[in-house]
């Protein structure tokens, strides 16, 4: 795809002050998102904020190659492509769950019910535990809202690649949340 | 449609990735396949439930840097002045540095200090303090060195005082033109910020109290003291525009 990040055209003007008017305008909304998507891809929220700055920073230097297609699947493939370079840079070690595993817990609503409240942390320990691959196509699909079209051109894959993964990554997710669920029912236990 | 198609458009079926045709016929077949059924059910179930987890707001130090190098690009690549001066209003409240700018000046009456516009004109003198690679005409912590400099510059001679004892050292002072007259500025400094009052011979006798109110992020201290009306701006937290404030007042009082 035309106006990526990956292969920065050679002669890159610096952006000027128009173009950090029209970031402001068109990517700035997004900037929850990208951090949203690196706090899933990196299971840790200071790392997340260190890869969603730099994927912000990479997205200005290359604005001016963005040719007005959506903005949101744009940035998100830009903040996926700064964790790998991240990953590349410091070798690849996972990092811990533990914070991920607390994530149910923030969500500030008294209304909540304490089920409700079990099956968020079950949720999110779930997404949390599965593999990279599986993990960030359930959440640009499900938390991202994106097309299958727009997962492709995030992931850089061919459409029909993201049906496939999607389904393996759906049963695998439903494999462990039967486990957790137990026999208290959420509407998968009897998967 | 046999099973093992129906089962391949379950996922694109609930993510409504199907055409209209096929969509219906998907439908259609579905009362014949308990197992289609189910994992149909079951999708939407995982998808309400992904959808349910709290969404992470973006933290504002992130927020805060890359607002930081979009204000750099835009004050190293524009014109000092621009028309669009509510642009410059938000990222100067945007500012990571908090800076104090002083003006003196003698505007024939014309500020009343009160409404919208007038603010717009001192935060303007602000801003260009404070987008300045020269933020003064004259830099001195010396204030005998700062007020004899406006002789010839303005028709009327500031009080000039450092506040360093204070927490605001002088930095110096500049000339700036408000509604098309002469006004001269003087610069203090707070930690790493710089603060901007405004002051001219006041045409209404006695002193006022210092009101300072918050505007887009600036802090503005309006008051009249001693013969001369003062108008402070600078991106300070309020109260230290207060103690700002204070602090002059108290030491044009030791003066007298």
């Amino acid at each position: 795809m035309d106006g990526m990040p990956d292969a920065p055209k050679p002669e890159a003007p610096p952006p000027d002050a128009a173009t950090a008017e029209r970031f402001r305008t068109v990517v700035m909304p997004h900037l929850d998102a990208a951090y949203g998507f690196a706090r899933y891809l990196t299971r840790d929220p200071v790392q997340a904020q260190d890869v969603a700055q730099e994927a912000m920073l990479r997205a200005l230097r290359y604005f001016h190659a963005f040719r007005g297609e959506e903005a949101r699947p744009w940035l998100l493939r830009i903040v996926r492509n700064t964790w790998t370079d991240f990953r590349t840079r410091r070798g690849a070690n996972d990092q811990s769950l533990d914070s991920v595993e607390d994530r149910a817990d923030e969500g500030p609503d008294p209304e909540q019910s304490a089920l409700e409240g079990d099956r968020r942390r079950h949720v999110a320990a779930s997404l949390a535990a599965l593999p990279a691959d599986a993990r960030e196509i359930l959440v640009l699909r499900e938390i991202e809202d994106l097309s299958y079209k727009h997962i492709a051109s995030v992931l850089d894959l061919p459409v029909g690649t993201v049906m496939s993964r999607l389904a393996r990554a759906r049963e695998k997710m439903a494999a462990d949340l039967r486990g957790r669920f137990g026999r208290r029912g959420h509407g998968l236990s009897d998967m | 449609m046999d099973c093992p198609t129906c089962e391949s458009m379950v996922d694109a079926y609930v993510d409504g990735e199907l055409s209209a045709t096929e969509s219906a016929a998907f439908e259609a077949a579905l009362p014949g396949c308990p197992d289609c059924r189910r994992r149909v059910e079951e999708t939407r179930a995982m998808s309400g439930f992904l959808r349910d987890l709290p969404a992470d707001r973006a933290p504002d130090l992130l927020r805060a840097r890359i607002e930081r190098e979009l204000r750099a690009i835009s004050s190293a690549t524009e014109p000092k002045v621009r028309p669009a001066f509510s642009r410059n209003m938000r990222w100067m409240a945007m500012a990571a540095s908090l800076i104090v700018a002083v003006s003196i000046g003698w505007v024939g009456g014309t500020f009343t200090g009160r409404g919208g516009a007038d603010e717009d004109q001192f935060a303007a003198t602000y801003l260009r303090v404070a987008s300045s690679e020269h933020p003064v005409d004259v830099a001195s912590t010396d204030r005998h060195t700062v007020k004899p400099w406006f002789a010839g510059r303005i028709d009327y001679s500031p009080p000039v005082h450092d506040l360093t004892s204070a927490g605001f050292p002088l930095e110096g002072g500049r000339v700036d033109v408000v509604a098309g007259r002469k006004v001269s500025v003087l610069v203090y400094r707070r930690n790493q910020h710089r603060i901007a009052l405004s002051l001219w011979p006041a045409t209404a006798p006695g002193n006022t109290t210092p009101k300072v109110v918050e505007r887009n992020g600036f802090a503005m201290a309006q008051w009249r003291h001693d013969g001369f009306e003062m108008n402070a701006v600078s991106d300070v937290a309020p109260s230290e525009m207060a103690a700002f404030a204070a602090a002059l007042d108290r030491a044009r009082g030791e003066e007298r």
